[in-house]
């Protein structure tokens, strides 16, 4: 398909690159309890960019049968308005490509009724009087090609699962929602579903009772889930986008420690098992990891092709597109890495952090989280499900509070790293505790 | 296509099969800062197939090859057979719609070049860059849509609707050293070419309020009487309740029903709130929803007490109720779930204006603009755009970072008095519920006071 595509755009544009990507889906839903839908999705499609006199075109099409001609056709007319960009497509050898397993057989052969088997079981484990549990259980097969009139080419087979657990406790007018899920390229062992069992229920129980929350300048554990806020405005501030833009508060700042020095943030599409892994990007940019912040200190921006280009840097493998628009950087996985903490894993809630807390909270969800100014690093936002923390214990959940702080100011002192690492997604962290988090209630 | 999809379902084993096929048309244009990003026409297309066995669940199945249809048939009903139910799924009776539906295209998108989209969007992305030299970057984008669904049953149903959709949005981004403040505008619209033209100076004035937030304080965080403008009472009343109004939160869980049992008292006697989907020209707007039932204005609490709920046809043959035309999917790609359409807080008195409103509140909050909404049922958030403090009866200065905690059972009870200044906010964006995002949906409020309500900050 790529093959036919490309040769179809050679002598009628300067360059051109593409992506065909074909996903399989194949999901269960349990609602209150019980098995109530079974479903499956099919879709493939075809993403083409050009260069055509100097300027940068895109068309895409989810059409059974692409007509190459008609989609380099709408390419140009869509490079014609285009912006003019010095863009030269890579041609990297193909034993530049790490091989990495994103493939796992057991996934993409688990049948239906082991898709369900799993999802009974978390029904059973997680079954309790006046809850509500809905579970979703979700295996994805991908196949994924990319390819540009360079020469380059990159093909690979990804497998997905991800298993979610929604418990609902309402009781009177209380309304409680604890979620926890396992996303992983193979399926989840049984050890990985007890936990996902555990981790929901020693949520659930702690939140029983509910305790006022404290008011003031606070030591807060932010819990991986609860993290959100905080790493958001990184995430963004990190983009080689937004630095390009003028609107990155860390743009030109590489080399500078603005962060605890004790931790490193990493994109790293190259960890094995993670759905978000890969050998080479949706721009044929072969796959490496990026240091983003080295022990306090800014590292790298990401870029896609063309961000790159308009940077004068290399692209850091961070192209992502879909099968509508151009590409654009996307992150793959993003990990914490604390110096210096050899200590043993625990998944107690609060990752081993509250003992010195004399009163504070454990942040776990929060309301609203990317729908304020974002990019500032200032957040506020109501709390979805936090404990209250008094003497180094938890004394219960704490509702109807607001916590506000400003991550850049956070992160210069990390309190401490959890021992709680995890996956969430594609992001691994522990818990962090940071201090003088702002807490209002009413 | 109704032939090839009644033959479709002529071939079905299932007990109950539904069919949708979708083809969408859609343009985009995008600038950041003064570059473009992309201008670009494409075309997606799919179908979906639904059925149901007695005895067994929902088999679903979507897909892009059409050709693949009549296997999808057999697929869905294998999949429906795999699930055993003993409280067998039961439909709501409804009355199999047949015809077109074809909305205004107030200017036909499709008939209008890229180049003189790319036109339009310069020059509302201009006139935010022109406002002053710290607007140091902006995101604008501008996308059209024309959509064709066809929807068959086996009951009978067969309906094609022709739903246009134009979206223009800016958010210029004010930068003066370390500090960087935003403003946003969004306007969507179930409409076309003609009805995004004259936008300009509603972008000049985000450029400025960025430009303005830049000298502002940050709101202190605590307990305030609160006015909500128009638009955040809009985004408040979609988040604060109407998330709670989809029957498919409460139809499986005894003790929601209990919690939202119909006839409780959830406000004062000045609150009325719905959702209408038949409204007319809105964003929100359908004349029938993915089940093929209807849509229509539906009370969901009157004088304070809960009268209604928004249901799909499972939901309300669950509940003893009737359909509302609410159950929508934001593509072929889902199947339809329990969604708002339109949702309203009614106008309170006419000639109630917003300086009644202020008038008595000694140290309170104006909460103005919207950068979203998130609900977690009894707690949710509302984010303000920007907001100024409330001195002695009289708007003062400036503030930023205003964002609301809201508690159902506290706030809307809170709700004191309602302003006769009724309007519909059509934003771009949209709700996402359930892994689909943005469903189209408009909100529309007049100015609400709230007694007391909670904003997160230093304190």
């Amino acid at each position: 398909m790529i093959d036919r595509l490309l040769d179809n755009a050679r002598g009628k544009v300067d360059g051109a690159d593409a992506l065909w990507r074909r996903e399989e889906q194949t999901s269960v839903a349990f609602e209150s309890g019980r098995l109530k839908a079974a479903g499956i999705s099919e879709e493939a499609g075809l993403n083409l960019r050009v260069l055509a006199n100097g300027r940068m075109g895109v068309a895409g099409t989810t059409a059974a049968k692409p007509d190459a001609k008609e989609l380099v056709a709408r390419a140009r007319a869509s490079a014609e308005l285009g912006e003019s960009i010095d863009l030269a497509f890579p041609n990297p050898s193909p034993q530049s490509l790490s091989p990495i397993p994103t493939f796992f057989d057991r996934t993409a052969n688990a049948s239906l009724a082991e898709l369900i088997r799993m999802g009974r079981l978390l029904v059973e484990r997680l079954a309790q009087p006046g809850c509500q549990v809905n579970i979703s259980v979700q295996r994805e097969v991908a196949d994924t090609a990319v390819g540009n009139t360079a020469g380059a080419r990159g093909e690979y087979r990804t497998t997905g699962i991800g298993v979610t657990a929604d418990v609902t406790r309402i009781a009177g007018d209380d309304v409680l929602m604890v979620y926890d899920q396992y996303v992983g390229a193979d399926l989840p062992t049984n050890a990985d579903l007890e936990a996902l069992v555990r981790s929901v229920e020693t949520r659930l129980t702690a939140a029983l009772t509910v305790v006022t929350p404290p008011e003031g300048a606070l030591p807060v554990v932010f819990t991986p889930a609860g993290l959100a806020a905080v790493i958001l405005p990184l995430e963004q501030a990190l983009s080689g986008k937004t630095v390009l833009q003028g609107s990155s508060p860390l743009a030109g700042k590489v080399g500078e420690t603005l962060f605890d020095a004790r931790l490193s943030i990493i994109d790293d599409p190259l960890t094995p098992g993670r759905p978000a892994s890969r050998p080479v990007d949706d721009e044929c940019v072969p796959s490496r990891s990026t240091a983003l912040v080295e022990r306090g200190t800014v590292g790298r921006f990401v870029y896609d092709l063309e961000t790159a280009a308009r940077a004068k840097t290399q692209s850091t493998g961070n192209g992502r597109r879909g099968v509508f628009g151009k590409p654009h950087i996307g992150y793959t996985n993003i990990l914490f890495r604390m110096a210096g903490s050899a200590a043993a894993p625990i998944s107690d809630l609060g990752g081993g952090l509250i003992g010195d807390i004399a009163d504070g909270l454990i942040v776990d969800d929060l309301i609203g989280v990317g729908q304020g100014n974002v990019i500032s690093g200032a957040f506020s936002h109501p709390v979805g499900l936090a404990y209250r923390v008094q003497r180094g214990e938890i004394t219960g959940r704490v509702k109807d509070a607001a916590v506000a702080g400003n991550a850049y100011d956070l992160l210069k002192r990390i309190g401490e790293f959890g021992r709680d690492g995890r996956w969430l997604g594609a992001r691994w962290s522990p818990s962090l505790l940071l201090e003088g988090v702002s807490v209002a209630r009413r | 296509m109704k032939d090839r999809l009644a033959q479709s379902l002529k071939q079905s084993r299932a007990d109950y099969t539904e069919i949708g096929v979708e083809r969408t048309w859609s343009s985009a244009v995008a600038f950041r800062g003064r570059r473009l990003e992309t201008a670009t026409v494409s075309e997606d297309q799919g179908g979906f197939v639904r059925v149901l066995n007695t005895g067994c669940g929902w088999g679903i199945a979507s897909f892009t090859s059409l050709d693949e249809l009549p296997n999808m048939v057999t697929r869905a009903n294998e999949l429906s057979r795999a699930v055993r139910l003993d409280e067998p799924i039961r439909l709501a009776a409804a009355a199999a719609h047949t015809g077109d539906a074809v909305l205004d295209l107030d200017g036909d998108v499709r008939g209008v070049a890229l180049a003189d989209k790319k036109k339009l969007l310069d020059r509302y992305n201009g006139a935010m860059l022109a406002v002053s030299d710290k607007i140091v970057d902006t995101q604008s984008s501008y996308r059209d849509e024309v959509s064709e669904v066809w929807y068959v049953n086996s009951e009978g149903a067969s309906l094609y609707q022709l739903r246009p959709e134009v979206v223009v949005s800016g958010t210029a981004i004010g930068r003066r050293n370390g500090t960087i403040e935003k403003g946003l505008e969004s306007i969507g619209l179930r409409k076309g070419w003609n009805s995004v033209q004259d936008f300009e100076s509603q972008f000049r004035v985000v450029a400025q309020r960025a430009i303005d937030l830049l000298d502002a304080p940050r709101v202190r965080g605590g307990a305030y009487p609160v006015i909500l403008d128009n638009e955040l009472a809009g985004v408040f009343i979609h988040e604060a309740f109407g998330h709670l109004s989809e029957a498919d939160f409460v139809y499986e869980n005894p003790q929601a029903r209990e919690m939202m049992t119909l006839g409780r008292r959830f406000g004062k006697p000045v609150l009325n709130v719905g959702d209408n989907g038949a409204a007319k020209g809105l964003r929100g707007t359908l004349p029938y929803d993915d089940e093929g039932t209807p849509t229509q204005d539906t009370a969901l609490i009157k004088e304070g007490i809960l009268v209604g709920r928004l249901h799909s046809r499972e939901t309300a043959a669950k509940l003893g109720e009737r359909p509302t035309g609410n159950a929508r999917a934001i593509s072929f790609r889902h199947p339809p779930i329990v969604r708002m359409t339109n949702t309203y807080i009614a106008p309170g008195k006419q000639g109630v204006r917003f300086n009644d409103l202020i008038s008595d509140i000694k140290l309170g909050v104006y909460a103005c603009g919207a950068f979203g909404g998130q609900t977690m049922l009894e707690n949710f958030s509302f984010t303000a755009g920007w907001g100024y403090m409330i001195r002695d009866g009289k708007v003062a200065e400036l503030v930023k970072d205003v964002v609301l905690a809201g508690n159902l059972f506290q706030t809307l009870d809170r709700i004191d008095h309602i302003a006769g200044d009724f309007t519909w906010n059509q934003m771009g964006g949209g709700c996402g519920k359930g892994g689909q995002f943005p469903l189209p949906v408009t909100e529309g409020a007049p100015h609400v006071r709230i007694e007391e309500a909670l904003i997160g900050g230093d304190v």
